[in-house]
């Protein structure tokens, strides 16, 4: 940059030059990311025509001004705006624009000034704004830069540097403000979008031009704990996203605020923008006829643009699968409980079908799984003796090709799906699947819910009872004791792990009590206690 | 003049080896903060780990100035005028590109080839090591490209992570972020495919994990290079070459460390097998 502790008209040309075309590294991974308001995946695309348009009317003006260059950029983003992202975007240059006016060059205090009223801008065009986006990112950025101004340097390219910083930290945040974010395991796209402009601008302002050249934005790992990936549901109905409807009206006394509000009843994530004489709406809605209708009288229309959204998320879908290791297995769990289908669920089942003991899951609904999951080949864990039949039925009803690992129990439903090979095909998985699953010890606890004689045992109704691998082998009054009881006839020398999942009716500090009695006795072993929610067991214990 | 061999430092090739076989190794810096490092010279392998058990900053890497690569180049060039660059997985990082645009800057007249190996660690450590032994046997430089090329097929590796979370913070997590979330505590087994991270399996337990690896090992039929090589835990490493060693008792099994950059990327307590051979 031309002058020490200021950005001329120029460097600011050029720095979001240079910005953009950092943005266009990265584009298509911010596409993949997007999943706020609608996973249509073009938030990465349409920031970046946005940014394109916004360099093209920065680059006609012949007055080389911030000012100038500033409102010229907020022109180019206003006409150019695509999509949610897109107007979000052009309203931050609107603001940063009007934070500019009259300065010839940006110290550092202008800046802050730019980056706070292009918060507040950003803002105002919306109607209803949700944090955890872009939103969340300029204010915190915003914030940030204003902190650090006024209690550590004024210095224009350390200021930048802090904002860069804090919107950095403000998308890995972007997931515990924003529930889809965090069920997608992923960082808002278009924060991700913005951090990537502010990053790129600062390696200008930093001289890093090298950087720019040979390396790509990396994209920001979500500060909060990635959640199991929710495995498609069985049964959920789909609810259309509709049309995505763009246009700008040109006319005379024209009322965005009134427009918006108005507009708020016809659709959602509706963006109003612009002044008396233009005005950018964005909107999406399930009938974009009664809305052009209701604009028509208003004004002329133009740069109409109306896109089926649920066409954009079945390529968004397709595009997600092609960044995931290639599966062209499914795999279709029945499990019970909530604990243990989240646990299934983080360990990569495709889909859950809700079963297990007295709760057994008809054919029809196993089948309708197997229908329901992109895949050809698909490998059914029944975890449950009573459905292994069940699930042998589905192949005759389907077109698909099935294989039934023969799971009797949830250890050995876990420990086959932690063998499932991204490599091998049906045959090899479900073959090393058999293999492994046989190899663990299940432990079930329950109680009796009549009194009978079993296995050489004298029951009564509602004391506690211990399988082993499906074998009754004790009986008690207390729970705990049953399952110690059931622990000592294996040989656990050679075992290195226990798992225990306690059930619905099960404390979750008595089940810690009893992994920590194994832990202290046995101090070698790796022992896990995990609330597995599951009704009727009161303890599910995989030992292997 | 024989061709010489450059790399980068992602291949862990053990210092005494690059030299024995005249590999000039460039380095890849690591950073903390403000404060940055060159890769197996600023900052080993222990020190490096040990500031990373105390630092709050996580660490970042990054490919040194081109110019880095084309002074080495020119000195190589002192004496050769042929020259095999072979780098690190263009899907992981910078380095290719910097390789190649590096030729620019020469000073020097010097042919230079820059090949991809699409990995890192010691399997790249071993496709690099394969080429400067066929430079020193005689090979042209178009024979050792083509060797290079050959052997990048028949190289794999496997490693076992304690956990995740250092591939995820440094973007690089690839196809295993299928291996995510898990609400169990699981030793990941991850390799290369297609020069991106790939995800191959999980075990329980750390004893089992290392069985997987020595499973892996032993399923090649024809071996030409193996390596064994550890972050933070020399004793179980050594342990594993040991067992391989009774199975491939001819075979030099080297042993090496996970470099600084490498260590960003993946955190502590990884163990890893690299083979160049063949299966089945």
């Amino acid at each position: 940059m031309g002058q020490a502790n200021a950005i001329s008209g120029q460097d600011l040309k050029e720095m979001f030059a240079a910005a953009t075309t950092w943005l266009e590294k990265s584009a298509a991974d911010i596409d993949a990311l997007n999943v706020f308001p609608v996973p249509d995946g073009d938030t990465g695309t349409n920031m970046l025509l946005t940014m394109r348009s916004s360099m093209e009317e920065a680059y006609r003006v012949a007055d080389s001004s911030a000012s100038s260059v500033a409102q010229a950029m907020a022109r180019g983003a206003l006409i150019g705006a695509r999509g949610n992202s897109g107007v979000i975007l052009s309203q931050i240059w609107n603001g940063l624009a009007q934070g500019l006016v009259e300065k010839e060059t940006i110290a550092g205090s202008d800046l802050v000034a730019a980056l706070l009223q292009a918060s507040t801008v950003a803002y105002r065009g919306l109607s209803n704004p949700v944090e955890g986006t872009i939103l969340t990112v300029i204010r915190e950025a915003a914030t940030a830069a204003e902190a650090h101004a006024a209690s550590v340097s004024d210095d224009v390219v350390s200021i930048m540097e802090v904002t860069v910083n804090a919107a950095k930290e403000s998308v890995a945040n972007t997931p515990s403000l924003l529930p889809v974010l965090r069920e997608a395991g992923v960082v808002d796209a278009g924060g991700q979008g913005l951090y990537t402009l502010l990053e790129g601008a600062l390696h200008y302002l930093k001289g890093e031009v090298e950087q720019l050249k040979l390396r790509k934005p990396w994209m920001i790992a979500s500060s909060v704990p990635l959640p199991a990936k929710v495995p498609q549901m069985v049964g959920v109905e789909e609810v259309p996203y509709g049309y995505c409807t763009n246009f700008v009206i040109k006319g005379q006394e024209l009322d965005p605020d009134e427009l918006r509000k108005r507009l708020g009843k016809r659709g959602q994530s509706v963006i109003v923008i612009g002044d008396d004489s233009a005005v950018r709406v964005h909107i999406h809605t399930l009938d974009p006829g009664a809305v052009m209708h209701y604009v028509t009288p208003l004004g002329t229309l133009h740069q109409i643009s109306i896109r089926n959204m649920d066409e954009q998320y079945q390529d968004f879908i397709k595009m997600q699968k092609e960044r995931m290791p290639a599966v062209d297995i499914a795999t279709v769990a029945v499990v019970a409980g909530e604990g243990l289908s989240n646990v299934f669920a983080s360990l990569g089942t495709t889909a859950i079908v809700p079963g297990g003991q007295t709760m057994n899951p008809s054919t029809k609904d196993l089948l309708q799984a197997v229908e329901s999951v992109a895949s050809e080949k698909v490998i059914i864990l029944p975890n449950n003796k009573n459905i292994v039949l069940t699930a042998n039925q589905v192949q005759s009803l389907t077109t698909k090709t099935i294989k039934v690992v023969p799971t009797k129990t949830i250890p050995q439903g876990v420990a086959a799906l932690l063998a499932f090979d991204y490599e091998a095909d049906l045959e090899t998985n479900a073959e090393n699947m058999n293999r492994v699953s046989s190899a663990v010890k299940s432990v079930e606890v329950t109680r009796a819910i009549r009194s009978t004689r079993l296995g050489g045992l004298d029951i009564k109704k509602k004391q506690a009872i211990g399988f082993l691998d499906g074998d009754l082998v004790a009986v008690g009054d207390n729970t705990d004791d049953v399952l110690n009881e059931v622990l000592a006839k294996v040989n656990l020398d050679e075992v290195e792990v226990i798992t225990i999942y306690y059930g619905a009716d099960t404390k979750p500090a008595e089940a810690e009590q009893v992994g920590t009695a194994i832990r202290q006795q046995r101090p070698e072993l790796q022992v896990e206690v995990i609330q597995g929610g599951q009704p009727h067991y009161n303890y599910i214990v995989s030992v292997e | 003049m024989g061709v010489k061999i450059v790399t980068d430092s992602l291949g862990d090739i053990p210092p005494e080896v690059a030299e024995e076989l005249g590999i000039t190794v460039i380095p890849i810096n690591v950073r903390f903060g403000t404060e940055s490092y060159r890769d197996g010279i600023d900052l080993t392998t222990e020190q490096f780990y040990e500031r990373l058990a105390h630092s709050k900053i996580f660490p970042t890497t990054i490919v040194p100035p081109l110019s880095v690569f084309g002074e080495t180049y020119d000195k190589v060039a002192e004496e050769t005028d042929e020259i095999a660059v072979i780098t690190f997985s263009h899907k992981l990082g910078a380095g290719y590109e910097a390789a190649m645009q590096a030729k620019e800057l020469m000073k020097r007249k010097c042919r230079v080839e820059v090949v991809d190996s699409g990995w890192v660690v010691m399997a790249q450590g071993l496709i690099v090591m394969a080429a400067a032994e066929a430079a020193k046997a005689g090979a042209s430089l178009n024979e050792v490209v083509k060797v290079t090329r050959k052997n990048i097929a028949r190289a794999d590796a496997r490693m076992v992570f304690d956990t995740l979370e250092y591939l995820k913070m440094g973007g690089r997590i690839g196809r295993a972020q299928a291996f995510l979330g898990s609400m169990l505590k699981v030793k990941p087994i991850l390799g290369i495919r297609d020069g991106e991270v790939f995800p191959f399996a999980r075990e329980r337990s750390r004893a089992k994990a290392i069985d997987h690896l020595y499973n892996f090992a032993i399923s090649f039929s024809h071996v030409d290079g193996m390596a064994v090589e550890d972050a933070t835990t020399p004793d179980e490493a050594d342990e594993l070459v040991k067992r391989l060693r009774s199975k491939f008792p001819k075979q030099r099994i080297y042993r090496s460390k996970v470099s600084p950059v490498v260590g960003a990327h993946v955190g502590p307590n990884v163990l890893a097998v690299a083979v160049l051979g063949d299966k089945g």
